[in-house]
């Protein structure tokens, strides 16, 4: 705009200003009406909506799904489009740009047209601009968390029709080896919003199953859906599943139940196939999780290919076919074998003997052992080493390839060491091994939200889960375990821990659900004392970070009353926080008659372990899955006292006081005689061990 | 006459533009000026019959000091606040009840066994086993709190 | 009577240039979309009355937030209805806001000599987006303290200096009493004075300039 445009703009303005109205009323009339109006509308709102006012704000409350005000809804979810290290471009580059155009928009546009068709850059600019706001809001609003869907019928179809089918049609195709859980939970690919949020963990799986085996879910709510819910059964064991299929009216929990018919007949085998298909949907992360992860943990180590890890998967024990080599050789023969296993290259004396005698069944690689002594161990005595079940009979195709697909991508990873021993160490107890959750160990009905999903995970940062887990959310009963507010981690563990907490970030180990079928929690003080108190005291009362509840000193020193009281109040400004918000005055009391029960001991010297306390929490840790009453490998059942002395294919597991002479204590510490060491991957930690030596040395009571 | 009409019109409008403030104003006004009063219009204090104790605790002729919590919340936070008062029977039957604030100051009076009398240690002022003033500077009685008993319980009435 | 006293105070004060400067001066012929400012004036007025009278009884502790504003919306006489008002108007302000900025861009009212006003303008909405952000959070429930925990974490994920700035945000590490007190602060004090400043300038310069024409073809 030159001198005399703008003098000619001054010009017609006066005119028409001049040709105008007063702004008072004429022009101020209007503005009080349209005020008036928008006045009545807020009053209005007000009247029949009204503010909103949630709960009170609980910091603590992981469940929650923010969500800002409506008119910040755009910029929110354009952030969505922007993932990892784009983020900045949503964040601060846009937004400033938007800004920027906006104040620079009269010196960008000085021309001295005004109407809006000679300045086309502009109109055309601002309304995509408005357009795409609005359409962000839109869309914004349509992913919002829809109402909970009542089912009846095909509950899973109905689950499937409310949320997937307006984007994905009928039916989704996946591709192989596609971790359907994780996509839904987290939201895979553009625009797909994270349902983790909004479903359980049953439900996605259910969902997954659907959209896996769509027949399947018919098929179930054709046969099984009149008892059972599927959100219930996809929580289910693959192997009990399969089972009742198969065993129909013979199945226990079926037997004398009206309806149950013998469906392994009625249904063609690739109708089962569907059906199992869509229980258990073949989902390699999750199918790890419930199959293999209680002997193998987190990940395996898989030294071969991917085919020779799914002929193991499938084969199972199988390969305990392998004959007892102690027999046939003589030491010096199986010497040399063991050490070309262990090292072709610097055992290669060993070769011509392999070739004669193992490559009938070992053709393709040599398998591999890590020392010699284990290598030694596993050809004298053959194959009873392994009681992994022939995977190849329990599950279907489908489950087997996405199982194989899973374990061997996840053996490639690594997991971060320290952090993961600190998390088993102090956290696996309440959070589940993979911070799944759970049930509260000290409070019926109540569960413990999982941790370790990618939505728990994205709204948290390492200051504020180094906090929580430094001091504690003792209104959860959730101790401190930062050193400097009494707790055992030091400044390094804590960073340890957080940074193997955050590498579950990018991919959730699992997103199982907390597991809550009992309402009751019926627990004596000894197994309270166990769940929540050892950590800090010690396994057997007789300290550790916390004081030793079992001196002389302590014991006669305090009354009932004070011990109650001192466990309900806590000890401000240490670890001990105020249980009584956590624990029923019931379950307190039973602690403190507890503690009064134990024996004294002089200056922390432990006597024989409790085994209900103490021992027993271990066995069911790490024993009885693989050695149950219903199914004990080796013949050895690790639930009770008298069975884990008594029974055992090879005689008494357990002699009481001789601890050279107990097998279990001989397999625990790798020093047996026969067999593989026990548990058979993951080891006990030193603590646990000693834990059950002592229990054998005291002649192993049953206390 | 189109002046006339413009004028008229001009009229209209100015009139009804004052109108609409005003009425905006009130709209927004009325229920702000409630809004502002009503913790002062809400009544001093909702009455409620309190639990206090065994009637059979008092001595007939004796008064007997009682203590009761009560909860108070002016606006968003719950004050405890500790009333006491004695309470007196002369046939086990009919109870009066009366607050141990002395009328004068609001120093707090007790019972003088031996004088029969409470007494104020402030400033000596004496009533007498009923609340009357016997001597010193109170201006009237003690006040008294309204007392009933339903099995053995004694109420007084408070809030 | 009245004339007297209009005489007296005229002789003091001089109203009556005020009164025709701002009142009485003619305005080109304009539609209903040239409401929108004045309606974002009413709103902003509705604002802060609502939003002094709830700072009556308020409280921005997170002890006490919550409690205040429980008390307010359940228990207080209108209490609900000065709240209403303040919650929607915040909405109504910026959606007339926005509106008024379009009618503004689509009308190129913001052109010689009109520069100053756009720029005060923009800052306006900036000012109203800032309300909104910081009073978001004030009821201290749920949805005030997750999608406050996000928003800032939000800011926090600018290169460099984002940590320091969400720290400064927030008054520290964590969501805490801290971001409540500052956030409040800034709420009735920091932002109403720019808000009064610069409705100040922006009413001066239309006055001064006077309200734009809608442009006709070919201009």
């Amino acid at each position: 705009m030159n001198e005399q445009e703008k003098k000619d703009y001054l010009d017609s303005y006066k005119k028409k200003k001049e040709k105008g109205l007063p702004f008072f009323p004429d022009i101020l009339f209007k503005d009080a009406v349209i005020s008036l109006v928008i006045f009545l509308a807020l009053i209005a709102l007000a009247y029949f909506v009204g503010a909103p006012l949630e709960e009170r704000a609980n910091p603590a409350d992981a469940t929650y799904t923010p969500r800002p005000e409506w008119y910040f809804l755009f910029l929110f979810q354009l952030l969505k489009y922007f993932p990892g290290n784009l983020e900045v471009i949503g964040v601060v580059v846009i937004p400033t740009l938007a800004i920027l155009l906006l104040f620079g928009l009269p010196f960008l546009d000085a021309s001295r047209f005004r109407h809006f068709s000679k300045r086309r850059w502009v109109t055309v600019l601002t309304t995509l601009g408005m357009l795409g706001i609005i359409g962000l809001t839109v869309l914004s609003i349509n992913e919002a968390p829809p109402p909970e869907a009542t089912a009846s019928g095909d509950a899973t179809a109905a689950l499937y029709a409310a949320n997937c089918a307006a984007c994905h049609g009928p039916s989704i195709q996946v591709p192989e080896g596609a971790n359907l859980h994780e996509i839904i939970a987290q939201g895979g690919h553009e625009g797909m919003p994270a349902w983790g949020a909004d479903l359980t963990s049953d439900q996605i799986d259910a969902l997954a199953g659907f959209i896996l085996s769509p027949k399947g879910s018919q098929f179930f709510a054709e046969t099984c859906g009149a008892c059972h819910s599927a959100e219930a059964l996809v929580a289910s064991e693959p192997v009990e599943l399969k089972n009742a299929l198969l065993q129909g009216t013979a199945y226990p929990a079926h037997e004398g139940v009206e309806g149950v018919e013998q469906w392994a007949g009625l249904l063609s085998l690739e109708e089962q196939t569907a059906l199992l298909n869509f229980l258990v949907a073949p989902d390699g992360q999750r199918l790890f999780a419930t199959n293999c992860a209680s002997c193998h943990g987190a990940s395996v180590a898989v030294s071969g290919t991917e085919e020779e890890l799914s002929a193991t998967i499938r084969q199972g024990g199988l390969h305990l076919e392998m004959p007892a080599w102690g027999d046939r050789l003589t030491e010096e023969q199986i010497r040399s074998l063991a050490g070309y296993v262990v090292d072709p290259e610097t055992g290669a004396d060993g070769k011509p003997l392999y070739q004669e005698r193992c490559t009938a069944c070992h053709p393709a690689r040599v398998p591999s052992a890590g020392t010699m002594t284990e290598a030694i161990e596993i050809i004298t005595t053959g194959g009873s080493h392994e009681t992994m079940p022939v995977w190849g009979d329990l599950l279907t195709p489908e489950q087997l390839d996405a199982l194989v697909t899973y374990t061997w991508n996840a053996s490639l990873g690594t997991g971060s060491g320290l952090g993961q021993d600190i998390f088993s160490q102090n956290c696996s107890s309440c959070h589940g091994a993979f911070g799944e959750g759970g049930p509260n160990p000290t409070r019926a009905g109540d569960i413990i939200a999982p941790i370790s999903t990618a939505e728990y995970l994205k709204t948290r940062d390492d200051i504020t889960l180094r906090a929580i887990i430094a001091q504690g959310q003792p209104n959860f009963g959730m101790s401190p375990f930062g050193l400097a507010y009494g707790g055992p981690l030091d400044d390094a563990n804590l960073d340890a821990l957080v940074a193997f907490l955050r590498s579950w970030e990018a991919n959730p180990p699992v997103d199982l659900p907390p597991d809550v079928q009992s309402d009751t929690v019926s627990l004596t003080g000894g197994e309270i004392f166990a769940t929540v108190c050892s950590q800090c005291h010690g396994i057997n009362a007789d300290g550790g970070v916390g004081p030793s509840l079992r001196t002389a000193a302590f014991q006669s020193s305090n009354t009932s009353e004070s011990i109650f009281n001192t466990i309900n109040d806590g000890h401000e400004n240490t670890a001990m926080i105020a249980w009584g918000g956590i624990l029923s005055s019931q379950q307190i009391q039973d602690i403190v008659d507890f503690l009064l029960s134990l024996p004294e001991s002089e200056g922390g010297q432990s006597g024989a372990p409790s085994f209900r306390v103490s021992v027993l929490p271990i066995l069911q840790a790490k024993c009885e899955i693989c050695h149950s009453a219903s199914d004990p490998g080796g013949g050895w059942v690790a639930s009770d006292a008298q069975s884990v002395i008594t029974s055992g294919d090879n005689g008494p597991a357990v002699i009481p006081g001789d601890v050279a002479g107990s097998i279990l204590a001989q397999k625990i510490q790798n020093l047996q005689t026969f067999g593989d060491k026990m548990p058979p991957r993951q080891e006990l930690s030193a603590e646990s061990i000693q834990v059950i030596l002592d229990w054998i040395a005291a002649g192993a009571p049953d206390n | 006459m189109t002046e006339d009409k413009t004028l008229s019109r001009r009229n209209f409008l100015s009139v009804a533009t004052i109108g609409i403030g005003g009425l905006i104003t009130a709209l927004l006004g009325i229920p702000a000026v409630a809004y502002v009063v009503g913790p002062a219009l809400k009544k001093q204090t909702e009455q409620d019959w309190i639990p206090v104790g065994r009637a059979s605790k008092v001595e007939i002729g004796v008064p007997a000091l009682f203590k009761v919590k009560i909860q108070r919340k002016a606006g968003w936070i719950l004050n405890e606040q500790e009333l006491s008062f004695y309470i007196l029977t002369e046939n086990g039957r009919d109870f009066i009840a009366m607050s141990n604030v002395c009328t004068h100051l609001g120093c707090r009076v007790r019972w003088v066994e031996n004088d029969e009398t409470f007494f104020c240690p402030c400033h000596n002022g004496v009533f007498a086993k009923d609340g009357k003033v016997v001597a010193g500077p109170p201006p009237k009685p003690l006040d008294q709190v309204q007392v009933k008993v339903e099995d053995d319980q004694l109420f007084i009435l408070g809030g | 009577m009245i004339n007297r006293i209009g005489n007296w105070m005229e002789d003091r004060i001089g109203w009556r240039a005020a009164w025709e400067g701002i009142f009485l001066r003619k305005i080109p012929k304009v539609n209903w979309l040239y409401t929108l400012g004045s309606a974002s004036l009413f709103i902003a007025i509705n604002q802060i009355v609502t939003g002094i009278l709830l700072t009556l009884y308020y409280v921005p502790t997170p002890d006490h937030a919550y409690n205040t504003v429980q008390f307010i919306t359940y228990e207080l006489p209108a209490g609900w209805f000065i709240r209403g008002l303040h919650h929607y108007g915040a909405s109504a302000m910026v959606i007339l806001a926005v509106l008024h900025m379009l009618r503004v861009i689509y009308y190129g009212a913001y052109k010689y000599p009109r520069e100053v006003t756009w720029t005060s303008g923009v800052l306006l909405l900036l000012v109203v987006l800032g309300f909104g952000f910081t009073g978001y959070l004030l009821p201290w429930d749920q949805r005030a303290f997750w999608a406050t925990t996000v928003g800032t974490r939000i800011a926090g994920t600018a290169p460099l200096v984002g940590d320091f700035i969400l720290r400064v945000i927030r008054g520290g590490p964590e969501l805490s009493e801290v971001t409540l007190a500052r956030f409040y602060g800034v709420h009735v004090w920091v932002l109403p004075a720019v808000l009064l400043l610069l409705v100040g300038v922006h009413m001066i310069l239309v006055i001064r300039n006077g309200i734009s024409a809608p442009p006709e073809a070919g201009e």
